[in-house]
């Protein structure tokens, strides 16, 4: 067993970007963790999805040796982090396993919002920091302006900070070097009754649940009787691993290590994300902290195409939940779709990334309707309830307000760009708060209506600002706002899953671009479709999808019928990928096309 | 399918030039030269003789040589296919035997020739009496070719013959395309054969279209050309019984039918494809396709493992009855519910009860008292939105 003091705990935060993953590749290098045959880019970025996408999704935790400059063997666990928004709570909980943190920041771009977001979590979590420049090999690399904001905009002491290139090893060595002097050692009690925080899990098909704990008091052997404090299960400890960095089996875990705890659960629900595992006898009297539980902040609902797979979704579902504790999801209704489920999110990739996941991984073919927000409706009768679906809107009668959640977003912006910043918030019905010069960069602050940033402000504020501008949000408040559900009816029938909750002013233009997108998404059928947007029992928009006149194929003998069935069956097999309703069949796209709108 | 016949399809793959719109198996040979003609017919008989085992017992009901442009066979080669076919299988009566043709002047001064050899029905691939159609649509013959060789045909005493029309060629305008109606009605043939032009992908007129360089008819105007030739044809005497054939009454062709009614067929030649009747191993048939390469073709001569087997598909009994709908449903006959029954265990709507009703109420099926089906006249235009229910 190691000596507790030869142990670091760190994970690697940034903004997205900033090359978190790129510097865990040569620390891992450094510390010949993988052969050469393994080797690749962003090893740690294990999905195909992130891979990709070029993004970290998932938090990965891996167990480094390192021998430091006074001839001992140290253990290093790094987790890699994701740098984007909607992933924050896989940071929030790596940070909670953690003594350390390396703060990487990109050499040109500076701080940007997520490094202070994430900055802050780490204060806030009681970690030490070690400001990390990162890819000082660029031309326009000036780390001496960055370590000027380190201390200008975070307040941390730039004497700290170290100045690296992980794309060509530069300033490893001295990083880990660093790791081991500045990061404090894990402060564990090794006699205290055990407790391991569950910071991560996924569903094997094998061993059922793998649990990853942060081991803070006591030790956990093989073969031990563990109780999980909340759910209060008891279990026999299977197999215990490390993941070094491919998971090898060990004989136990103590206070400061991290690892894989296998105990044969096979219910998924038996394992919830921030639990603590302690023994069945003797256990601790009180739990870790935990983690504060996430808040959605987009809603869509996700249907199988084909209703036979509503079971498999639903064990999808709790599969990935195990992965992904930051989605929430309940069961819902459509009249059009069948059974389904609401499904919560931390934003609009989060809602994407959830989706392919649920259909490469579970091989699932969904329907995914327009992401919106929560909002607080107060009746007539003077009652106050939320929704999450504009379907569960009641009708407008009913209603004596609608309130929208208000956000207060910091936007970080090099001067030459505020311009357009603030014409694009003016443009989303914001008011401005304040304006801060930090630096070399402005931070704007802007209230706005979460409805009008979850699909696609993020973007557009990077279009608007050439990639220098970047953005970070907090929830602030319901407010009231003239808001109406437009719904949209195929062949006279509406169709719940495309209705939408859109600002009174926009209603008119949306239904009339809304109905104009559906028309190209909705293929030609045997009969006219006819698309209509309407507010209420008012028709706003209209238009049709003309009946298909002719669909023959001319010759049909010997050399061609089996090609001809061929092609049936491909056009069939496409058609199966549509949701029928009534007698429509509408392709699985034509449910987002609310977010298509004005690209056309 | 209980069927004791054979058809035999014969594949001659050269043709004078290449039409820019096709993607059959062919090979252009502005020239056939006689030694190549002889070795493509030498290569024919043996893979005759050494596929007609698959076949023994049945008796012949057709012949058909297609291509390519088999006319640009000799009479004596013909001669020699022909005679070759009538040794190995007995005649189950009348044999049909069709000889495509196109209407160069070459193949023109053969007809009396092909008619000696045992050719007793011509389809004459005349595709349009407008120069400019026949130009765009790049082929070699003009039109005043095309009425020469009809009236050779009939000359030379074919009393069965075909011919072929396209529509929706590039550039065609609906009064041009009822010309080329009135033309053919008036010479009179016994079966028109009347195909939209398709693009398929890879020709020079995909890439064309791509390109949107092609100028084809839109839908309204396509729509207005099927219309004209339906009733056009209708009032001369001719019937529509299958989607893109028209014949007047007992002329229907013998040998395309079979493939409709899925029986045996032994494809011969290059890019042949057979239908082998049902086995014990294989109960739904066999389809099988030669390969399309001329040199590997003739390369597998005289060897016991031959080319054929490229490609073979042993039919399922899911795969037997989507073909056995959609190839029925082509005809106007239909599908025979008592027959398919008789395959397949259970009629049509065994299988299925829904899609029928929805096509039914539709106006797309019409289904007779006894469980026949065939398509309406808007089942018709949109067969292939029909047939995908069934595949
Ligand atoms: N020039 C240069 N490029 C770098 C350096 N480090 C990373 N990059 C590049 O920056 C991009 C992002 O790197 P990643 O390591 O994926 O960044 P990340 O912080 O892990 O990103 P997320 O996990 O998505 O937040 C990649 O194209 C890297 O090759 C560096 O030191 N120099
Ligand atoms: S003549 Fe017929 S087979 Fe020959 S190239 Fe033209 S279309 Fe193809
Ligand atoms: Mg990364």
């Amino acid at each position: 067993m190691t000596d507790v003091q030869r142990i670091r705990n760190f994970c690697i935060i940034a903004h997205i970007d900033h090359g978190k993953s790129t510097l865990a590749d040569r620390l891992l290098d450094a510390t010949q963790a993988l052969s050469k045959r393994e080797r690749r880019a962003q090893f740690l970025d294990k999905m195909d999805l992130e891979r990709e996408r070029g993004i970290t999704i998932k938090a990965q935790t891996v167990r480094l040796r390192h021998r430091a400059r006074d001839g001992e063997e140290y253990i290093l666990n790094l987790i890699d982090t994701p740098g984007h928004v909607d992933f924050s709570y896989e940071v929030s909980r790596a940070l909670q396993a953690c003594e350390g943190a390396l703060l990487v920041i990109d050499a040109v771009q500076g701080i940007e919002a997520q490094t202070l977001a994430n900055a802050y979590l780490a204060i806030d979590a009681g970690l030490e920091i070690i400001p990390v420049i990162n890819k000082i090999d660029l031309p326009t690399a000036d780390p001496d302006k960055v370590a000027q904001e380190i201390e200008d905009v975070i307040g941390l002491d730039s004497a700290d900070a170290l100045q690296v290139s992980a794309k060509e090893g530069k300033g490893i060595e001295a990083l880990l070097q660093a790791i081991i002097d500045k990061i404090p050692p894990p402060a564990g009690d090794l006699s205290a009754p055990s407790r391991g925080l569950i910071f991560d899990s996924w569903f094997d098909p094998y061993v059922g649940v793998v649990m990853l704990g942060r081991i803070f008091d006591g030790k956990l052997e093989v073969g031990d009787s563990i109780r999980m404090m909340e759910t209060d299960i008891e279990r026999d400890i299977q197999t215990l691993h490390v993941i070094d960095p491919h998971p090898r089996k060990v004989s136990s875990l103590a206070a400061g290590e991290v690892g894989m705890i296998v105990a044969g659960i096979k219910t998924l629900t038996e394992v919830r994300i921030g639990d603590t595992i302690t023994h069945a006898k003797n256990g601790a009297a009180e739990p870790l902290p935990g983690f504060v539980a996430v808040k959605p902040m987009v809603f869509s609902g996700l249907y199988p195409v084909e209703a036979e797979d509503y079971e498999d979704l639903k064990t999808a579902l709790q599969k990935l939940q195990l992965n992904d504790a930051s989605l929430v999801y309940e069961p819902e209704t459509s009249a059009a779709l069948g059974f389904g489920f609401r499904c919560g999110f931390l934003g609009f990739l989060h809602s994407e990334i959830v989706q392919e996941r649920l259909e490469r991984e579970y091989d699932l073919n969904l329907i995914s309707t327009a992401p919106t927000v929560r909002y607080r409706v107060i009746s007539q009768d003077g009652e106050s309830f939320e929704i999450e679906s504009p379907a569960a809107l009641p009708d407008a009668s009913a209603i004596k307000r609608i309130e929208e959640p208000m956000i207060l977003a910091t936007i970080h912006v090099p001067p030459e760009y505020v311009g357009p910043v603030l014409g694009l918030c003016q443009e989303r019905r914001g008011t401005q708060r304040d304006m801060a010069h930090h630096g070399s960069r402005v931070q704007v602050r802007y209230e706005l209506p979460l409805s009008e940033v979850v699909f696609d402000f993020h973007d557009k504020i990077k279009s608007v600002t050439r990639g220098y501008g970047s953005f970070d949000y907090d929830l602030l408040d319901y407010r009231q706002a003239p808001l109406v559900k437009l719904d949209v009816l195929v062949n006279g029938d509406p169709i719940d899953a495309l209705s939408l909750i859109v600002h009174k002013d926009a209603a008119f233009h949306r239904g009339t671009e809304l109905v104009r997108k559906l028309k190209e998404f909705i293929p030609r059928q045997m009969f006219e479709v006819a698309l209509q947007a309407a507010i209420g029992s008012k028709v706003i928009a209209r238009t049709t999808v003309k009946a298909l006149r002719k669909n023959v194929t001319a010759k049909c003998y010997g050399g061609d019928i089996s090609r001809k069935r061929k092609l049936l069956e491909k056009q069939k097999a496409g058609k199966k990928r549509m949701k029928r309703v009534g007698n429509v069949e509408i392709p699985q796209e034509a449910f987002l096309a609310a977010l298509k709108l004005g690209d056309s | 399918m209980s069927d004791d016949s054979v058809g035999v399809y014969v594949h001659v793959p050269f043709c004078e030039r290449v039409c820019p719109y096709c993607d059959f198996a062919v090979v252009a040979a502005r020239r056939l030269s006689p030694d190549q003609e002889q070795g493509y017919v030498d290569a024919l008989l043996s893979e005759l003789e050494r596929r007609a085992e698959s076949y023994a017992g049945r008796r012949l009901a057709s012949l058909y040589l297609g291509g390519g442009t088999p006319s640009l066979l000799r009479p004596a080669s013909v001669a020699r296919i022909i005679r070759r076919v009538h040794e190995t299988f007995d005649a189950a009566g009348s044999v049909e035997v069709t000889l495509e043709a196109n209407p160069g002047s070459l193949e023109r001064q053969r007809l009396p020739g092909f008619r000696a050899a045992g050719v007793n029905r011509i389809s004459m691939g005349v595709q349009s009496f407008s120069d400019i159609t026949l130009k765009r649509l790049g082929r070699a013959h003009r039109a005043a070719e095309a009425r020469l060789a009809l009236a050779a045909a009939r000359e030379a005493g074919f009393d069965q013959l075909s011919l072929d029309l396209i529509l929706a060629a590039p550039g065609q305008a609906l009064e041009a395309f009822e010309r080329d109606l009135e033309e053919a009605v008036a010479f009179g043939p016994e079966h028109v054969s009347l195909y939209e032009l398709s693009i398929e992908p890879g020709t020079p007129f995909a890439l064309a279209d791509a390109r949107g360089q092609l100028r084809r008819p839109n839908e309204t105007g396509v729509l207005a050309m099927l219309e004209q030739a339906e009733h056009r044809l209708a009032a001369a005497g001719y019937a529509r019984y299958e989607l893109s054939n028209f014949a007047r009454p007992g002329f229907e062709a013998v040998h395309n039918r079979r493939y409709w009614e899925r029986r045996p067929v032994l494809g011969l030649g290059v890019g042949a494809v057979s239908s082998d009747p049902p086995s014990a191993r294989a109960p739904f048939g066999v389809r099988r396709q030669n390969t399309r390469d001329l040199a590997r073709y003739l390369d597998c001569t005289g060897r016991a493992e031959s080319a054929e087997d490229r490609d073979a598909e042993i039919f399922d009994a899911a795969t037997a009855r989507g073909e056995a709908v959609f190839l029925a449903l082509r005809t106007a006959r239909g599908l025979d519910s008592a027959r398919f029954s008789d395959e397949f265990g259970s009629p049509p709507r065994g299988f299925w009860e829904a899609s029928i009703d929805e096509l039914v109420g539709r106006g797309l099926l019409e289904e007779a008292p006894g469980g026949d089906l065939c398509l309406t006249d808007r089942g018709r235009l949109l067969s292939d939105s029909v047939f995908q229910y069934f595949v």
